[in-house]
């Protein structure tokens, strides 16, 4: 179990709702759970290079991390565009 | 009977309609708000909107509307098999499938791939010919990356049909998309070196074929402006019959007259802004015997992208990456819109 909080774009892609609660023993577990696993990761489940995952407020890369039911992973977009 | 116009932009989709006359239009918007929308459409056999939505942060998806855009569904699933060792970076065209095929859509994206649904976009399946295509190795993206932006079908045959790849050319399938052959002849690649009519490598911008004429297709290249009357077999430079460039992007037609075309010229590859300080609309209505120059607007310095002109039977529509939307009927520019973001792509339909 952990906790999953989204940003705007991808909280809209979910319905509205920000916060999850996910089943997961990994941070990829966790991501690949959410409404917009697929916006997260691409299509051979690795992290997307713009979106950045922070684990209980660290930055992380490593998708085969353990969470426990008290972690809390915030995912973030990162600068991009115009 | 009035136009709803689909107006794909870098921030989101706006629904602009348009009255029986294209004198007056009504814009809303924006949908999908965040997404950069590359090409939406109206599929005419059920209503349904769908949009090429992609993201600089999150990727290429489809989403499908059946509230006219109040809600939509994000297509899953979609993307390319791990042993093609391809990413899909991004969607790029959106094409219903023949009347005949209900729920069928084909669906164009970056690095030059093709998906074809048959559940109204619920799953997506890769055209694996086109992805393992023999020649893929002699591709090369242009400034808008390896994309495929135009699919093109048959009036009359549901296993005929055309894409265009920039930069590899134009490819026609005769088995619904089971096997692609280069149909490129007489085209030219003035950007090589040397042979400058290879089988393939061409930077097609935009190929149409006419709906009412089997067999004849427009196209607007980089290096020119081509008409073919038998399938894409052989193709015919027209852009030394009065237009001043060779080079542009986008290409509209009339359904009601094969002979007739619009392009909007830009001054070339390394400026590429509409040539003579203005938006001007080139028309032929001789097979691109000789081309006619319709002024939008004076000055400007406009630049139209390959999904920024779209027709139906009473107009034709260009959107710049200005933010401003035209209307050209019966010879006469009206300024549909201004101040839009960035105009990526324009498609017409009728207003229900």
């Amino acid at each position: 179990m952990a906790v999953v909080l989204l940003p705007g774009l991808l909280a809209t892609e979910s319905g509205g709702q920000k916060r999850f609660e996910v089943e997961a023993t990994t941070v990829g577990e966790a991501l690949c759970a959410l409404p917009v696993g697929d916006l997260v990761l691409d299509e051979h489940g690795e992290l997307r290079s713009l979106v950045h995952v922070y684990v209980d407020g660290e930055r992380t890369l490593d998708l085969a991390a353990s969470v426990s039911a008290t972690t809390q992973i915030r995912i973030v977009a990162a600068i991009a565009g115009g | 009977m009035g136009v709803l116009l689909l107006v794909g932009t870098r921030k989101g989709l706006f629904l602009i309609r348009g009255d029986d006359e294209r004198r007056s239009f009504e814009v809303e918007g924006p949908l999908l708000p965040g997404w950069e929308v590359k090409h939406a459409i109206a599929d005419p056999r059920d209503g349904s909107l769908y949009a090429c939505a992609n993201s600089w942060v999150y990727g290429g998806t489809v989403q499908r509307s059946t509230d006219m855009g109040k809600t939509w569904v994000r297509s899953e699933g979609l993307g390319l098999p791990e042993d093609s060792e391809l990413k899909l970076a991004s969607t790029w065209h959106l094409e219903p499938g023949h009347a005949s095929q209900p729920g069928t859509l084909w669906l164009g994206g970056e690095p030059g791939v093709l998906f074809r649904t048959d559940d109204s976009g619920a799953s997506w399946q890769v055209n694996e010919a086109l992805l393992g295509h023999a020649t893929r190795d002699r591709w090369s993206p242009g400034a808008g990356g390896l994309i495929t932006h135009s699919i093109t079908l048959d009036r009359d045959d549901p296993q005929l049909l055309w894409i265009g790849i920039s930069a590899a050319g134009v490819f026609r399938s005769e088995d619904g998309g089971g096997s692609w052959q280069p149909r490129n002849q007489g085209t030219e690649a003035c950007f090589f070196p040397e042979d400058r009519f290879p089988e393939l490598g061409q930077c097609v911008h935009k190929v149409l074929a006419h709906p009412g004429r089997p067999g004849r297709l427009w196209q607007q290249n980089h290096c020119g402006v081509y008409r073919s009357d038998d399938g894409g077999d052989s193709w015919e430079a027209l852009h030394q019959n009065g237009l001043p460039s060779e080079f542009g992007f986008g290409i509209a037609l009339d359904p009601a007259d094969p002979d007739t075309a619009f392009v909007v010229p830009e001054e070339g590859a390394e400026n590429r802004v509409t040539c003579d300080g203005r938006l001007g609309i080139y028309r032929t209505t001789d097979a691109g015997e000789s081309w006619e120059l319709i002024v939008a607007e004076e000055p400007a310095w406009a630049a139209v992208l390959r999904e920024g002109m779209s027709f139906d039977a009473e107009a034709v529509y260009v959107g710049a990456q200005s933010g401003h939307l035209y209307a050209l009927r019966h010879g006469e520019v009206v300024r549909a819109t201004e101040h839009l973001p960035p105009i990526l792509s324009v498609e017409a339909a009728p207003l229900q």
